[in-house]
């Protein structure tokens, strides 16, 4: 297939794929809202953006008065929370400090931040627009009546109502999307680019929020144990894993098992394993790329992976380093495909 | 009536309404919606749906019947559909110039025009013989020019428009196939049809035919099956096959491309719509490489031979090596595989030269001088400024003229002399002066009208026809077109730039 279709396609399930993994993580978040404390939503917050590596909008930290460069900048400084430096140098003054309906807005539509749900879609829908004569006309219809309507829906329209049911039903439209596409897709060579890139961002977004998550919550279990057991149980029904977790272990929640269930179990849908072995078996499904170097760096760079996950991760002492390195390999594996089947020279031809 | 004064002499609906459905009892039926009551027959131009006395043609009968007896919410339902189908799936087109609107919906009318069986077999012949002799034109001027050296039309008219091509001196396309897809704009008058333009570079339009097609037939569902309405769908088949018609020598199961500039081109929906349709690549410049006299386009398996590209990038922008030097539509050498016969392209470069606003005027005499035949379609009676009289006489008649500028299209740059103040008319007029040879003058054209759903009641409006017809190793049409409409009250111009809509064209079985 046409270079650019396969690598628009990938996009499109690139995209596609980030969108609605922010509206899972909203999703919780807005709900957390309602019956949360108050130091839980902003940690809440906290791991969203970490994970998407912004910083938020609102008063930068810098510009609040008694501002010392030296200890790191973080949300719970920019959100003011009370009781920290931040709260009481703007002498307890929250005007100047953002608040979860700004960073609702931010991470929801604000046309210019390109991680909002709105940019991703929007992008994930022009990749599908360019690209509409390589996938089923149902495809098209079900994505762009979902554009047609976040299109004319702000922050202010599902704030005061339930804001919770918004991302439900555009995470719920990206569903039916993909299971559209699941029915009525031509599995061509379209088909396994767009699987390989929903595969490979869902394996990076979720190795980004274990590393968040690793970051921002280690440490507070140890020191009360109970207050964090809900961040972790937040992070499972992300992953629809609660019930699983309960079923596989017991409903005491450590961090550790956590980690592991959605690392390792290849039942669960959304587990980094099954995303790994999921694009592995993609990336087998696609002929030879023109450049067989960097074709064969990439096959055997899904196989390595996914061995990383299924071997590597119950004897791993140190996990976060693991993690780290199966972010790195993510990255290097969108290069080589990209330079394997998208970005190659044509200097040197094989013509056929 | 409310905003047309009553007018004893001419005849009126009310007459009509008199002889279809006589007065019913009031305290039996309640009246029957008034919604022709803004329909004015008074202007005597062609109308597409009414005999001058007010009386449905007998063609449109049913259709008549149906718009007048469909409730309120109904007829309301119809165009929504229509409109929203439109919207739902995206078929947009994009305005020049416009920051705002980068994907625009073409507003779309709900009710069809209709044509009879006998009418469209003449817009048929007439359309093919014109399209053929074009070609046969082409192949002239880029050879012998015997129509040059028999005096039937200048010298100068053919070599200095800018769209004749001196490089394709001497080239034979495949069947002498220079125009293989031709979008002609017809347009009807009390004196018949009669040929506005010949649109042979890049013509537009065919996918709203289909999506028009598409969504009244779903919204008008029972009257489509009663009215026995010809098909169109089969477009995108005839178009493969007739591209297939044009593969080089030898490759039996040829791959075609779609080249097209890309994603901001204001057609882009309808070349997305076509590559899916005859199941060819969507390619850019950029995705075709040549290589040692081939074309090759790059796919995720690396150089796949390209044999035929059905291009929707204009001449200039087709290769910088020969043409437009800084454009980066094209394909560099693309002209070199294709003059060696390893590809085929359609349109062939250099048709512009016989859509000539110019040239344009002498077709009847290429049909005559060419196939000995009278022409079947007739031209709309045009002035060039580049002769004496034709400049004397386009200076003297400004006020009733359209001057139209040769090497502009899509409405734009033109002069309608009955609607411009004085001041717009002597600015223009010094404008022809200095370069009357870059200016053409047709009357103001009666164009037909049509009724249009305008806010729950019919209005008439201007309309005009772009049947489609593609050329290989035959000619073919499908029996339909893409009808433009003037949306704004008493415009004329139905380009879909310049606030023009669509409608669809039902050409009737029998």
């Amino acid at each position: 297939m046409l270079a650019r279709s396969a690598q628009g396609l990938y996009w499109m399930g690139r995209y596609l794929e980030r969108a609605d993994h922010l509206c899972r993580l909203l999703r919780l978040q807005t709900e957390a809202l309602v019956d949360r404390p108050i130091a839980e939503i902003y940690s809440g917050w906290n791991r969203i953006y970490t994970c998407l590596d912004r910083q938020p909008p609102g008063a930068r930290p810098d510009s609040l008065p008694g501002y010392d460069p030296s200890l790191p900048d973080g949300i719970l400084q920019v959100m003011g929370v009370p009781g920290t430096r931040a709260w009481q140098s703007s002498g307890g003054d929250d005007y100047t400090l953002a608040d979860s309906f700004t960073l609702a807005d931010d991470l929801t539509f604000e046309r210019s931040n390109s991680a909002s749900v709105f940019s991703c879609f929007a992008m994930g829908r022009e990749n599908a627009r360019q690209m509409r004569h390589c996938i089923s006309a149902e495809m098209w219809t079900t994505l762009n009546l979902a554009y047609l309507r976040i299109q004319q829906v702000d922050i202010l329209d599902i704030w005061n109502t339930s804001p919770e049911t918004f991302y439900a039903d555009t995470a719920a439209e990206i569903d039916t999307f993909m299971g559209v596409a699941a029915a009525t897709m031509y599995r061509d060579e379209g088909w396994h680019f767009m699987q390989l890139g929903r595969f490979i961002e869902r394996a990076q977004l979720a190795i980004a929020l274990f590393l968040s998550q690793m970051e921002l919550f280690q440490l507070t279990h140890a020191s009360s144990p109970e207050e964090s057991e809900s961040d972790w149980i937040t992070l499972l029904r992300m992953y629809h894993a609660l019930e699983a977790y309960n079923r596989a272990y017991s409903v005491e929640i450590i961090p550790d098992q956590v980690l592991d269930l959605l690392a390792t179990d290849p039942l669960l849908p959304d587990s980094l394993c099954r995303s790994l072995d999921v694009l592995a078996a993609e990336l087998a499904s696609i002929d030879p790329g023109p450049d067989p170097e960097y074709d064969a760096a990439a096959r055997r760079l899904t196989g390595r992976l996914a061995s990383m996950v299924h071997y590597d991760w119950p004897d791993s002492a140190d996990r976060r380093r693991l993690l780290i390195r199966l972010s790195t390999y993510c990255m290097d594996l969108h290069a080589l495909v990209s330079a394997a089947f998208f970005d190659y020279a044509t200097a040197a031809p094989s013509p056929t | 009536m409310v905003n047309t004064p009553a007018c004893p002499t001419r005849p009126s609906l009310l007459r009509l309404r008199g002889i279809l459905n006589p007065p019913l009892d009031p305290t039996v039926s309640a009246p029957l919606p008034d919604r022709f009551s803004d329909y004015s027959l008074e202007d005597p131009v062609y109308d597409e749906m009414f005999l001058p006395d007010g009386t449905p043609r007998p063609h449109c009968l049913g259709l008549f019947d149906a718009l007048t007896n469909y409730a309120d919410d109904r007829l309301a339902g119809v165009q929504e559909r229509v409109t929203r189908s439109f919207s739902n799936e995206g078929i947009t087109f994009t305005v020049y110039g416009d920051t705002e609107a980068e994907e625009r919906i073409i507003p779309v009318d709900c009710i069809p025009r209709l044509l009879p069986k006998s009418e469209w077999d003449f817009l048929d012949a007439g359309l093919k013989q014109r399209l053929q002799t074009l070609n046969l034109f082409l192949q002239d001027i880029y050879s012998d020019a015997k129509i040059v050296a028999d005096g039937v039309i200048p010298a100068q008219v053919v070599y200095e428009c800018p769209q004749y091509r001196p490089e394709m001196r001497g080239f034979t396309p495949p069947q002498g196939t220079w125009v293989a897809v031709c979008g002609t704009d017809v347009v009807r008058t009390n004196d018949g049809f009669h040929v506005l333009e010949d649109n042979l570079r890049v013509p537009s339009g065919v996918s709203y035919m289909i999506a028009n097609r598409k969504a009244t037939k779903a919204s008008l569902r029972r009257l489509y099956r009663e009215s026995r309405v010809q098909e169109v769908e089969q477009y995108g088949r005839l178009l493969q096959q007739t591209l297939r018609e044009l593969a080089p020598d030898g490759r039996d199961n040829p791959r075609i491309a779609l080249l097209t500039p890309g994603v901001y081109n204001s057609a882009f929906y309808e070349h997305m719509f076509l590559s899916h349709e005859i199941g060819a690549e969507l390619v850019e410049g950029r995705d075709l490489v040549v290589r040692d006299g081939f074309v090759y386009m790059r796919t995720t398996a690396g150089l796949q031979r390209v044999d035929v590209i059905y291009r929707r990038v204009d001449d200039d922008f087709i290769d910088p090596s020969v043409f437009r030097s800084d454009s980066v539509l094209g394909v560099p050498g693309l002209m070199d595989a294709y003059r060696a016969g390893h590809v085929a392209l359609a349109n062939a470069p250099g048709t512009g030269v016989a859509d000539d606003k110019s040239v344009y005027a002498y077709v009847p005499d290429m049909i005559r001088y060419y196939r000995n035949e009278e022409p079947l379609l007739q031209n709309v009676e045009t002035h060039l400024c580049r002769n004496p009289e034709g400049l004397a006489y386009t200076l003297d008649n400004l006020d009733t003229l359209v001057v139209k500028r040769v090497g502009e299209s899509g409405g734009y740059g033109m002069l309608v002399g009955i609607q411009a103040t004085p001041e717009e008319r002597a600015d223009y007029a010094k404008q022809i002066r200095a370069n009357p040879s870059d200016f053409i003058a047709q009357p103001t054209l009666d164009l037909s009208r049509s009724p249009c759903l305008i806010d729950g009641n019919f209005e008439p409006r201007h309309v005009d026809l772009r049947p489609f017809i593609l050329h290989g190793r035959t000619t073919r049409i499908v029996p339909g077109a893409f009808c433009r409409v003037a949306l704004r009250r008493g415009s004329i111009v139905v380009n879909s730039s310049q606030g023009g809509g669509g409608k669809d064209v039902w050409v009737l079985q029998d």
